[in-house]
């Protein structure tokens, strides 16, 4: 029900729903009502069919009763008249049958002509025909015992009313009995019933406290009655028809009911109401809780998610608040620095992990950060903590700002990369990429000589077969002169060939010459050290390096240097190994050798080892191209180093080391203390 | 013992200088040479189905542009011509491995550079010997081949059998044909293969 016209803005959402939820309200509080209205107009509607249908069952009861007690009485009456007794003994009979009836007021014996022949009265009342001649009632009397004698079985007349001496009166009915002996009619038997006393005797008994029964003409006047209702707001009324031989009377039947029953039948609505709201509240009650514990499941899932990711991490995690405070720190991080959780949690700056002679700086850097000053970069910044040991670690550290689910920024998280292994590993690349220039460079130098040899041969295969071929001809005679001069002309070409191809390496190794640069020596040694140490750490040698810090720096094609210290290096090491040294170690050393009568000043480098010193049948060939005591060296290494070290104009040379082994030296001209102009 | 008068040193080198050098030094021992700037050159006019009829052997350099010379001694192993062509190396000193794999490949011998004298010389005319009597044998089981060839399939029976030893009576028994005949082909097997005798016969035959 999403209207298009509604501005998405969080305000008019906000308003359309409110103003949706209070209609619904408003439709749930009618609703609400006109179901307890219905409710209690329903259940007085019941109540009173209820109460209909009881007055109606009531009366069909009390109208079965009183036609049952009727005919019996009719039989009692016959018993009566078969008796064939005299007079007393009927009029005993009579008697006690007027004692164990109530509603009988007087049998009589009649004759054919209707005269009595012998009567009794009830004992229970004063005599009903006291005041009020029975004479007077004898139409009834004709009446019912014609309609007897007609239909040749008992009959009733219409109901009189006989006024009595104490001011009231009753309605009566005439019962007429007839007595048939041979087809004819020898007699009758009258018997009075009151019908209020009929009433009172059958019915009494079972009658209610809100009921009265009461036999009424079919046009409603009422005969007689039983029962006094508390007269209530509400009568129910149920009417039966008595019909009797000779008379026909309605029997009727008010109950009384309260009329306030809408108070209990409200009760009964909002109970109802009730039970149906609190079922239904119940119902939405376990609906929620289900949900919830759901969404409480997804939250722990999810959370459990979250730890465990957070544990696995190899990334630090660091939370800081607006105050600097620590909030958070993850597994990781605590393993970085050392530091336990419950020691790192709640600190404010310095943080323990912080290196004391920075702390100044990173206080300020925190400073800035949390005061907003700046914004972290986003790939991170470089800096260093201290592990609790106190080691210094390399650290890149991501910053983020902390965004609470209101929006609101309530702190910084930081994600901490310890980097000390990628240094190494750059160390190592670093370093395996200068043994690879340094390979590149060695073979370079193969090639080279190789391709040098190659084209120094050629002219001198030629020049040897030109000269052995001139001997050949010369051992002959006559000399053959022309051949022999051609042959010399030839010889000297290639050799002035072979010239050519010398120069041209001269001509290289002027063209390095130009790239000579003023080089730090400890950035010489620096340069090495990699290397150097590489092949040191797998023969187990300790290198030391002494370089002071203040000499001054040396004007030399660096590359060239660094490859000589490099060779002479690796020289001892290899000599301090094959020689099975028991502590092998090397030390470079760098200091001013001392300055020359024109004022050149020189440096001195040195390599000392320890090793078992060079023997002396190879002290007079050490230099010598090609030769060597390497089972693969090309002979060429140091006599290379010694031809850079002079193409600097410097020297090299060696001697004992004491107590053993050997030092090398070599000289290079230091960068003049104020350069020339050029 | 000098080599046939026109017996040729082949020179497969790319540089012109060693060429006319060792062509000149080959000259002042009174021997002919040809030489070739690269080997394909070489190759080439071997594949117009060249084949050596006098001696000649090959001063083969190892390093040149191109095909170098261990490919070319590849190609000769393949056309079979290293017998009646030996070929000698001409290495620098970062060869010389090479040229040793390559003698016991079948090579006949490695000379290094920058050492061109005599002693190569003697080593070329000893190829060049070699390369002759290879050629020599070649051509003599060439002729066998004709003569051979000559003979009719009746007449190659008989011989066969004459070679082994077997009288004329058995050889008939075995051929299921009179002793006259035999006796007609043996003389003419005699003839046709230029023999005196069934000992010559046969070893003539175990040359093949």
């Amino acid at each position: 029900m999403t209207s298009h016209f509604v501005p998405a803005t969080p305000f008019g959402r906000r308003r359309l729903t409110s103003w949706r939820r209070w209609s619904l309200w408003a439709l749930l509080g009618v609703l609400v009502v006109g179901l307890l209205v219905t409710l209690v107009y329903l259940a007085s509607r019941y109540e009173a069919s209820q109460a209909q249908s009881a007055v109606e069952r009531d009366v069909a009861d009390a109208l079965s009763d009183i036609r049952s007690a009727l005919t019996r009485n009719v039989q009692t009456l016959q018993a009566l008249q078969a008796g064939q007794f005299n007079r007393e003994e009927w009029q005993q009979e009579a008697n006690k049958l007027l004692r164990d009836n109530r509603e009988w007021v007087r049998i009589e014996w009649r004759s054919p002509q209707l005269a009595v022949l012998s009567a009794a009265d009830t004992p229970y009342r004063p005599p009903v025909f006291a005041r009020f001649e029975r004479d007077n009632s004898l139409p009834e009397v004709q009446q019912a015992c014609t309609t007897a004698r007609h239909i040749s079985s008992p009959a009733y007349a219409r109901s009189h009313f006989v006024p009595q001496a104490d001011g009231t009166g009753l309605e009566l009915l005439e019962l007429c009995l007839p007595e048939v002996s041979g087809g004819r009619v020898t007699g009758y038997l009258v018997a009075t019933y009151s019908l209020g006393e009929l009433l009172a005797s059958r019915i009494g008994p079972q009658l209610g406290r809100s009921q009265e029964i009461s036999f009424t003409e079919a046009d409603g006047t009422r005969l007689a009655m039983h029962g006094l209702a508390r007269r209530g707001s509400r009568v129910f009324t149920a009417q039966q028809l008595l019909d009797l031989p000779g008379s026909t009377m309605v029997l009727r039947m008010d109950s009384w009911r309260a009329n306030p029953d809408v108070f209990p039948n409200v009760l009964t609505a909002l109970v109802t109401v009730m039970s149906i709201a609190l079922v239904t509240v119940l119902f939405m009650l376990g609906h929620d809780t289900r949900r919830r514990l759901r969404v409480e499941q997804d939250l722990a899932d999810a959370l459990a998610f979250r730890k465990a990711m957070e544990d696995s991490l190899v990334t630090g995690l660091r939370a800081r608040d607006l105050e600097g405070r620590t909030t958070y720190v993850n597994p990781a991080f605590c393993q970085m620095v050392g530091f336990s959780q419950d020691e790192l949690l709640g600190l404010e700056a310095p943080a323990p992990y912080w290196p004391p002679e920075r702390a100044e700086e990173y206080r300020r850097r925190q400073q800035v950060r949390l005061t907003g000053g700046n914004r972290p970069p986003r790939e991170g910044f470089e800096s260093v903590f201290m592990r609790k040991d106190g080691t210094r670690i390399p650290v890149l550290i991501i910053e983020a700002p902390l965004i609470n689910a209101h929006g609101l920024q309530t702190g910084w998280m930081s994600a901490v990369l310890d980097i000390s292994e990628q240094r190494r590993v750059e160390e190592l690349s670093r370093a395996s990429q200068e043994r690879l220039q340094a390979t590149a460079r060695l073979a370079t130098v193969g090639e080279m000589a190789s391709l040098l040899s190659h084209e120094l041969n050629q002219p001198l295969a030629a020049i040897s077969s030109y000269a052995t071929g001139s001997i050949n001809l010369l051992a002959e005679s006559p000399a053959h002169s022309d051949d022999l001069q051609l042959a010399l002309k030839r010889i000297a070409q290639q050799a002035e060939r072979a010239g050519r191809v010398i120069k041209s390496v001269h001509d290289f190794v002027r063209r390095r010459d130009q790239a000579r640069e003023p080089v730090a020596p400890a950035l010489l040694v620096d340069a090495i050290l990699p290397l150097v140490n590489l092949q040191a750490r797998k023969l187990g040698v300790r290198v030391e390096s002494r370089v002071p810090e203040d000499l001054p720096r040396v004007l030399c094609d660096r590359t060239m240097v660094e490859q000589v210290l490099l060779n002479l290096a690796r020289n001892a090491m290899q000599a301090m190994d094959e020689a099975r040294v028991a502590q092998p170690s090397l030390l470079l050393q760098a200091r001013i050798a001392g300055t020359s009568e024109i004022g050149k000043r020189w440096l001195e480098f040195s390599v000392a080892d320890v090793g078992p010193g060079i023997p002396e049948e190879v002290k007079t060939q050490l230099f010598t191209p090609f030769f060597t005591t390497k089972a693969e060296g090309m002979g060429l290494g140091l006599s290379l180093c010694r031809t850079v070290v002079e193409q600097h104009g410097g020297y090299l040379v060696f001697e004992p080391n004491l107590p053993q082994g050997t030092i090398f030296r070599f000289t290079l001209p230091a960068q003049p203390a104020f350069p020339a102009r050029t | 013992m000098q080599p046939a008068a026109d017996a040729t040193v082949f020179i497969v080198d790319d540089d012109a200088g060693v060429r006319e050098a060792l062509a000149w030094l080959l000259r002042s021992r009174r021997l002919l040479s040809a030489a070739y700037a690269s080997a394909e050159e070489f190759d080439a006019m071997l594949a117009t189905g060249f084949r050596p009829s006098q001696a000649c052997c090959l001063l083969l350099d190892v390093r040149m542009p191109g095909m170098s010379g261990l490919a070319l001694f590849e190609r000769l192993a393949e056309r079979n011509l290293v017998q009646a062509m030996p070929v000698i190396f001409l290495t620098g000193h970062a060869d010389v491995p090479t040229a040793v794999d390559m003698v016991k490949r079948g090579a006949f011998d490695f000379c290094e550079k920058p050492f061109s004298d005599n002693a190569l010389v003697d080593r070329i005319e000893e190829a060049l010997r070699k390369s002759g009597e290879v050629l020599a044998a070649q051509r003599a089981k060439g002729e066998l081949q004709t003569r051979l060839a000559d003979l009719t399939e009746r007449e190659r029976d008989v011989m066969e059998l004459v070679a082994k030893g077997l009288p004329n009576k058995l050889i008939a028994d075995q051929l299921a044909i009179s002793v006259r005949t035999v006796e007609v082909h043996r003389a003419r097997v005699f003839d046709k293969m230029e023999v005196k005798s069934a000992v010559e016969l046969a070893n003539l035959l175990r040359t093949l």
